[in-house]
């Protein structure tokens, strides 16, 4: 017995030094790109594997972000692992695209071996038994952002691979902060009340009669709501907590940039692109958006960064540093065919690890993959490369909240959040009045998403 | 009857074609919305609630909105429309043929406008921003400005205003069409009796057109019923505080974003009846035995 478990002890040693050797003797690398060779030796030793990839706003031939980046990042995958074609899908962003992946997933229980998906739709799927788990190992979990990893767990499983988290953030026009002698948060750092009173200081009529307002958002977002440390939900996303003393108080301190005045009139049905368009045509010095309008503003040469515009973060106020923020996920749908479904997790790993930034880079011209922070360390590094307003926004997902996946959000958000909000901000409610109401449909859809 | 079937049969293959697409994509699929309106629908399939889903929209404050924002819609801007086409249509009625045939046209081709495209100038229009044209043009006269869809108070006001203001060609048509057709000796009657223009219009031209009438007033509240892109574009799909949300908005985003197809079933159900109840309400108080 005593030898038995002596030789097993040997063999343990053996077995590790045989591991550090071949450790010691793989290339460098961090801990996506170990995970991304051994997944690599699987589709090495794979036969020829077709994999359909559907990837919303692909349009073959346009110049979207979506279709360059898909482009090239199909071709990069190709020169690394010629045995597994891949096609791309497109579709429009919008309900008519999220439909045909419902009808294709959950009826027909085909369509996407890979696929691109946000929200409620991670838990849809995986609640229909449609997800194939990905097979993460331990370091690659612990390289993910925890909050990301959060977002795409089901009962308990991660179901989904985190890509992205994009964070919701200020973006500021230099001039007229010059002009209105205001001087811009240093670092990009600050409070409420600095917030506040910038805003106020910024609207104002030239003399020709042109009207700025000093603060702007479109109707896509609560991120006030979380200012003072309100949540949605509790930990366990079980409790609807947006009626607390911080989401009110919260919900008051934007009712009192409404109140000054310092947002455009039509700021409850301002949507995202006249926003940004308001922005670029100057009429706007604060403009709460995500990370997308950073390449509009770049690609503008009326605006070049550090001179006529920045970014800075989310204001902090009773709460810790906070932002609003979404996850975008790359997910493997459930299936029969191995080879496949093995491809298809192996092309979700590339798609959202380390190696595709670099691939990417090296191509002629050079493709900036990420349209938004990686939702993974050792990925994150590149997104600042290619910009130092990105640079920036690459250090906010530390502190972004990102919103928990619940099914029923988005009906929760639209028929219940948007007019409870339209109704504090107009002055028809008080926050807390507002707020309450919508707490007990927000329980009832957030217990019908539990189940 | 065998040997009718016989000589006309034949006939049924001309039909054919357009009675399958029909069924196919009307019959079919109203069908459908019936028996989904039973159901607790999602897309992964239902199951059988009986009336359930006419009791959460009995429930549902936001329905309540939507349908009495439907009807006042559908009333004020039907009345409108119709009152707009007979008034434009009597105006060019006197004016020589080659005007007719440029007025008729005149207002008919905006139909031909992309409705989107429409509503988004209607959204400009109602910018509560000084550069809205409404504003601007309203401030020209000291007047404003007026938050008009930025405001729960005046979105769906500017709504009304953007279909009221939108002389509907299409009757305008359908007017100037039956006016032309009516028997001119009971005009020449009246002026034989002394009848001035507008007692002429009013005791003559507006009785006589009560078959154009009815059909209008049918046709256009079924399209108020059914009123969606303009509240889409202009207000963002339900303008704040769900001021403009309509039946078919809340339809759409209850199918298609909620993904409760059976829950929307049950409202496109509650406005086929609603436009049914209406419709047989219009034929029984503007049926006439008119003939001439």
């Amino acid at each position: 017995m005593e030898r038995d478990v002596t030789i097993s002890r040997r063999r343990f040693l053996q077995a590790m030094a045989a591991v550090g050797v071949v450790v010691a003797c793989a290339p460098a690398g961090t801990p996506g790109t170990s995970a991304a060779a051994s997944a690599s030796g699987t589709a090495a030793a794979a036969k020829p594997v077709s994999i359909e990839w559907w990837r919303r706003n692909y349009t073959p031939g346009s110049q979207s972000a979506e279709t360059i980046t898909s482009d090239a990042a199909v071709k990069a995958w190709k020169e690394r692992y010629p045995n597994v074609t891949i096609t791309i899908q497109g579709g429009p962003f919008g309900p008519e695209t999220d439909q045909k992946f419902d009808i294709a997933i959950l009826q027909q229980k085909a369509g996407p071996d890979v696929f691109h998906t946000t929200g409620g739709d991670v838990l849809k799927y995986a609640a229909a038994g449609q997800l194939s788990e990905p097979p993460l190992t331990d370091a690659e979990r612990r390289d993910f952002n925890p909050s990301a990893l959060q977002a795409t767990t089901y009962k308990g499983k991660v179901v989904a691979y985190p890509l992205w988290i994009v964070p919701w953030f200020e973006y500021i026009n230099l001039d007229l902060f010059k002009e209105a002698g205001v001087t811009p948060p240093k670092d990009g750092n600050w409070t409420y009340d600095e917030l506040f009173a910038a805003a106020k200081k910024l609207t104002f009529k030239r003399a020709n009669g042109k009207q700025v307002y000093g603060f702007a958002h479109a109707n896509d977002e609560f991120a006030f709501l979380l200012i003072d440390g309100g949540r949605p939900y509790d930990k366990d996303v079980k409790t609807w907590t947006f009626n607390s003393p911080d989401a009110v108080s919260g919900l008051e301190k934007w009712v009192a940039l409404a109140q000054a005045k310092v947002m455009p009139p039509d700021f409850l049905t301002l949507n995202p692109n006249d926003s940004q368009a308001r922005f670029l045509s100057g009429d706007i010095a604060i403009l709460q958006r995500p990370s997308a309008m950073i390449n509009v503003l770049n690609a503008d040469k009326n605006w070049e960064f550090g001179k006529n515009w920045d970014i800075a973060n989310f204001p902090k106020a009773k709460g810790d540093q906070t932002a609003w923020g979404g996850v975008g996920f790359i997910a493997v749908r459930e299936q029969q065919d191995a080879d496949r479904k093995a491809a298809a997790h192996q092309f979700a790993k590339y798609l959202t690890g380390p190696d595709i930034g670099p691939d990417l880079k090296k191509q002629t011209p050079p493709v900036e993959y990420w349209l938004a922070p990686a939702g993974r360390t050792s990925a994150a590094g590149i997104y600042g490369d290619y910009h130092p307003a990105k640079a920036k926004v690459a250090k906010m997902g530390a502190f972004t909240y990102v919103l928990p996946n619940v099914s029923t959000w988005s009906e929760i958000d639209q028929k219940y959040m948007r007019p409870a909000r339209d109704a504090a901000l107009e002055g028809k409610k008080t926050p807390k009045q507002a707020l309450d109401e919508v707490t007990s449909a927000a329980q009832r859809l957030l217990d019908e998403a539990n189940k | 009857m065998t040997a009718a079937l016989r000589r006309h049969g034949w006939s049924y293959l001309f039909v054919l074609p357009t009675f399958s697409l029909f069924v196919l994509f009307t019959l079919l699929p109203v069908a459908q919305g019936l028996v989904l309106a039973l159901q607790d629908a999602r897309v992964t399939g239902g199951t059988f609630i009986g009336l359930a889903n006419f009791g959460t929209l009995a429930d549902d404050p936001a329905f309540r909105q939507a349908l009495g924002n439907t009807v006042l819609y559908a009333t004020v801007v039907v009345a409108a429309q119709v009152t707009l086409a007979l008034v434009v249509a009597s105006l060019i009625q006197p004016l020589g043929a080659r005007s007719r045939v440029f007025y008729r046209a005149l207002f008919y081709l905006p139909l031909v406008n992309s409705a989107i495209l429409v509503a988004m100038v209607w959204r400009w229009i109602f910018n509560p921003n000084p550069f809205g044209l409404a504003n601007a043009a309203l401030g020209t006269l000291g007047l404003g400005p007026f938050l008009w869809i930025g405001s729960s108070d005046q979105a769906l006001l500017a709504v009304i205003l953007s279909a009221v203001l939108t002389i509907p060609g299409g009757g305008v048509v359908l007017y100037s069409a039956a006016i032309g057709s009516l028997p001119r000796e009971l005009y020449e009657a009246a002026d034989l009796e002394g009848a001035g223009p507008f007692a002429k219009w009013r005791h003559i031209t507006v009785p006589l057109l009560r078959p154009t009438t009815l059909y209008l007033v049918v046709v256009y509240t079924i399209l108020a019923f059914q009123v969606f892109e303009r509240v889409y574009i202009m207000t963002n799909g339900g303008g704040p505080n769900n001021a403009t949300i309509t039946i078919v908005q809340l339809i759409y985003s209850t199918a298609f974003q909620f993904g409760r197809y059976g829950l929307a079933s049950a409202m496109a159900v509650v406005l086929f009846v609603m436009a049914i109840v209406v419709a047989i309400a219009q034929f029984r108080s503007l049926r006439t035995d008119v003939e001439y």
